[in-house]
């Protein structure tokens, strides 16, 4: 009687796919269902972006930041403008720095909804996608209305906001957060609570705390193993220090502390606390200019600095190094997918093919932003 | 009996929350889809909802293009082509190419902003799909034409006029530091 | 049908010494063709239509509206352009094989419409096992995607035929157990005889017979579910996860042919629950006209089956697919037990009342009429939360 012989396949799960999040290259190897690891390989979107900016100077590369993280393009644009003006000692007036935390909010929320809407469909259910994009629609509509456009804003310039809030923008956005409240709680019971949903998320991908901050995860990743870092509480930057909000942590009271499923839900609650910071800074916008006397050619003195913005993927660091002329020496970006996908060749160890689209899912990679 | 107990409570869970998920879709049966059918079943066309501010295809207004070039120095993708040469006797600047390649243009919006006319602005037309890459490059300039040269007080030829406003109009959404921008001070007036 | 042939003979249409073989074989054909090709394959394009037009409602947009009036003809243009695709067979994969996996699949979707009783004589083939017909001819497609796995010389392909092969095979165990509540109620494996000890009113089905049968209903209407590889137990062609699973390596017609199997056998589905939990056919005796009567028990049938084939498209869109190991211990722990269960208990009620018991099928009709209400009440609150206006056109 011989043996009976067993060999790991390895799979392709190739940059051409219709579920990783972008252009992701896995190598499974994989015993029949169970994954032994699945080995990311990336780099298939890098575009340089690092570099032009040091072609095309600082006021020139606000429309490549959008280029960065597409589904979240106001934190990227905030980030360069604030690495920007620390550099440059200037100051964004107080209705400027306003109107970037409300455009960055309704970004968060445009951005969870995707993740959100994108995971479920991940997971097999193909209407809360739809819905969760049809919402982000109106978002869009109304972004569209205050600076012209939908997915690449390119909305604030170093010094503060293009364009100022449009007559009668205020109570459209309010009534839209009227509209979007008993729309998300819907979706709670659709798709949250759904047993199937849940039997999939729970106790599938655990991080442990510890794991986590040595992986160097960000953002409803990180919140989700139950650790409290936000910038936006921590580090605060802009007028954040104004609002009253809560920063969502995951509990396990679904599986365990750490998992999919608690990924998922920090999501959502920050969904409803960026709509509670958005309806307190729609109320307490002050009248003013938008933005700060800054030259046409831009010449900061030599130095370095680094802010830190709190993205909807986390905390996403900016380091700009200017050697005097109006060109940045070097400018680097630290995102957080980056960092979620070193720790997806842990977590792969053990899960079955099927949850490799989940964990991926879970930990809102978008692939612009891991490569750049 | 925890494990029973556990049991039924799966199947209670399951079939429960099946329950209020198709309850869910179900109400959505009622309700009208959100697709706007473009682009011949909308009640008006798409360009024409679109706002004010969308940044669609540029187009120059080549009356009063003042052949500054800060339009072509801020772009950052470099798809606008001007030639322009003063002349050093009568200190006129003559415009002989006008190019901005659509394709290359990234619709960021830099380049309308420093104009000082505003005769440089994006449109809400987006439908620029073409067969060649040749046609994508907008020559606005057909014979060598003359700069606009801005007068000091109000404008007074009636036909550069409404172009002259509208381009104000434009920038006049771009906030500068809450001051007025340069300019600016050619209002409309009746004449 | 033979009846109805060996009256036509008898008439004297083929004069006085036809061939009696020659006659059967040749209204087979004709017969077979007209179910097979005229009702079965139009059948599998016209639900593709129907199901994204559902999927399209449920998700707040419209389905396809362009190709002719509603989009009706779009399953005739996706069928033209599937035929016009190059065939590609991978290069070191099992060519004979390869080929024929699709048949197979497509074998044992459309040889069951053989049995399929529309109305009291519109049945191609009245077997006196037709129920054991059914399920023995559906399994087939566990061979045919099988094959497909192997033999398209794709890792991702072999995983997707090996998760279905466990699951269709799994889910024959309830699906066959779920049947015998009715078989023992009726004694008889034949589809008109099945239908035949249904009445028309609802609490004369079977499904309210008595409480094993309720719950032997809605467990063969998953297991269907799941042999049907629909959602949510979709996991062998996950899209979002196996491209398409057995049938990555596939294009074209072949492409095709193992979708228009998964949606013709949503109709085999239906029939299934129609025939022996729903009262088939049955209707009230209001003429004595057997065509009239024909005609209105074949709308009654058709509606009742469209009516599953509806509720399983609007599952589809509502829930996520399940894992295959959860749906494998879903099965066998769940499935297997209950059926069990559920057949020991119509053996001991069909013990009792040998002639069935009026009243449970009064009582159990009026708590699905009560769960019907509490189910419209909460779609109802939901739609008034969204605070949307009320559309019900379903052409827009």
């Amino acid at each position: 009687m011989t043996t009976l012989r067993t060999e790991e396949m390895t799979l392709n799960m190739g940059p051409q796919h219709p579920s990783t999040h972008g252009v992701l290259r896995f190598i499974v190897r994989a015993d029949g269902e169970v994954m032994r690891e699945a080995i990311p390989d990336v780099g298939y979107l890098h575009r340089s972006i690092e570099k032009i900016a040091e072609k095309v100077g600082y006021h020139g590369f606000m429309p490549y930041t959008d280029r960065v993280d597409y589904v979240c393009a106001m934190f990227t644009n905030q980030g360069w403008g604030m690495a920007s003006e620390k550099l440059g000692h200037i100051e964004v007036p107080k209705r400027g720095e306003y109107c970037r935390v409300i455009a960055a909010e309704f970004n968060r929320l445009a951005s969870h909804l995707l993740s959100v809407g994108t995971m479920a469909m991940d997971i097999g259910a193909i209407t809360p996608f739809t819905h969760a994009l049809r919402e982000r629609e109106m978002i869009n509509d109304l972004i569209e209305e205050l600076c012209g456009a939908r997915l690449t804003f390119n909305y604030m310039r170093i010094g503060g906001v293009a364009f100022d809030l449009p007559p009668g923008w205020r109570e459209k956005a309010l009534a839209y957060l009227d509209h979007l409240e008993p729309i998300l709680a819907e979706y709670d019971m659709l798709i949250s609570f759904n047993k199937i949903y849940i039997e999939r998320l729970a106790n599938v991908g655990i991080i442990t705390p510890e794991e986590a901050i040595d992986y160097n995860l960000v953002g409803p990743n990180l919140r989700a193993c139950g650790i409290k870092w936000d910038i936006r509480k921590d580090i605060p930057y802009s007028v954040y220090p104004d609002f009253e909000f809560d920063v969502p942590v995951g509990n396990g009271q679904w599986g365990k502390l750490g998992d999919s499923m608690d990924r998922y839900m920090v999501r959502i609650h920050e969904m409803v606390q960026s709509v509670k910071i958005l309806r307190q800074a729609l109320k307490q916008i002050p009248a003013g200019p938008v933005l700060a006397k800054v030259p046409r050619n831009f010449k900061p003195p030599a130095g370095e600095c680094q802010v830190r913005v709190e993205s909807a993927r986390g905390d996403m660091g900016w380091y700009a190094v200017s050697d005097g002329t109006g060109y940045p020496w070097r400018v680097h970006v630290r995102t957080g997918s980056f960092a979620a996908m070193g720790i997806v060749q842990k977590m792969s160890r053990g899960l079955m093919i099927a949850d490799l689209v989940t964990i991926i899912a879970s930990l809102d990679v978008i692939a612009p932003e891991i490569d750049r | 009996m925890g494990a029973a107990s556990a049991y039924f409570q799966n199947i209670k869970d399951a079939v429960l929350s099946i329950f209020e998920g198709m309850a869910v879709t179900g109400s959505h049966f009622m309700r009208k889809p959100y697709t706007v059918q473009y682009p011949d079943r909308t009640e008006t066309r798409v360009q024409d909802t679109l706002p004010f501010r969308y940044r669609g295809i540029l187009e120059v207004d080549l009356e009063i293009c003042t052949g500054c070039l800060a339009c072509e120095r801020a772009c950052p993708i470099d798809c606008i082509v001007i030639t322009a040469e003063k002349d050093p006797k009568t200190k006129l600047m003559t415009l002989s190419q006008f190019d901005i390649d659509i394709i290359k243009c990234m619709y960021c919006g830099l380049c309308s902003e420093p104009c000082p006319t505003g005769s440089i602005h994006h449109t809400t037309e987006f439908e620029g799909a073409d067969y060649s890459t040749e046609s994508m490059i907008r020559r606005f300039v057909k014979d060598p034409v003359l700069a606009y040269k801005p007068s000091k007080g109000p404008e007074t030829n009636p036909q550069i006029l409404p172009i002259l406003n509208r381009g104000l109009n434009y920038l006049s959404e771009y906030q500068v530091s809450g001051e007025p921008k340069p300019g600016a001070k050619v209002e409309a007036t009746e004449s | 049908m033979q009846q109805l042939v060996d009256r036509i003979i008898a008439g004297g249409a083929f004069g006085n010494n036809a061939p009696r073989d020659v006659i059967y074989v040749l209204f087979i054909f004709i017969f077979s063709a007209v179910v097979f090709l005229g009702v079965a394959f139009p059948f599998a394009g016209i639900v593709s239509w129907a199901e994204r037009r559902v999927w399209a409602r449920i998700q707040s947009r419209v389905g396809p509206n362009r190709v002719g009036p509603q989009g009706f003809v779009q399953w005739l243009a996706d069928g033209v352009k599937n035929c016009c695709k190059e065939d590609i067979i991978p290069t070191d994969a099992d060519a004979p094989l390869f080929k024929m996996a699709p048949y197979l699949v497509m074998l044992a979707f459309v040889v069951p419409w053989a049995v399929m009783p529309f109305s009291q004589d519109l049945i191609l083939a009245d077997l006196n096992v037709g129920i054991l017909f059914f399920t023995s001819v559906t399994a087939l497609t566990v061979v045919g995607v099988l094959m497909a796995g192997w033999a398209s010389n794709d890792k991702w392909s072999l995983i997707g035929g090996i998760r279905s092969a466990a699951q269709i095979v799994s889910y024959e165990i309830p699906a066959g157990l779920s049947i015998f509540p009715v078989i023992l109620i009726t004694g008889t494996l034949s589809m008109q005889g099945i239908i035949k000890a249904q009445g028309w009113s609802p609490n004369n089905w079977f499904m309210f017979s008595n409480p094993f049968c309720f719950v032997a209903a809605n467990i063969l209407f998953i297991s269907a579910l799941a042999e049907g590889n629909r959602t949510p137990f979709d996991l062998p062609e996950a899209e979002s996860e196996l491209v398409a699973g057995f049938a990555t390596e596939y294009s074209g017609m072949r492409y095709l042919f193992f979708f228009m199997a998964e949606w013709g056998n949503l109709f085999l589905i239906g029939a299934l629950i129609t025939t022996l939990f729903l009262g088939g056919w049955q209707f009230p005796h209001v003429s004595e006209n057997r065509i009239v009567m024909n005609v209105l028990q074949l709308i009654t049938f058709n509606a009742k089956v469209l009516f599953i084939v509806f509720f399983s498209m609007w599952i589809r869109a509502t829930l996520p697919r399940v894992r295959i190991d959860q749906l494998m211990s879903l099965c066998w722990k769940y499935f297997v037990p209950i059926s069990f269960v559920d057949m020991i208990g119509t053996a001991i009620w069909v013990a009792i009342w040998p002639y069935g018991n009026p009243v449970a099928g009064y009582i159990l009709l009026a708590l699905g009429v009560f769960g019907l209400v509490l189910f419209t009440r909460r779609v109802i609150y939901y739609f008034r939360e969204s605070k949307m206006e009320l559309y019900l056109n379903p052409t827009i």
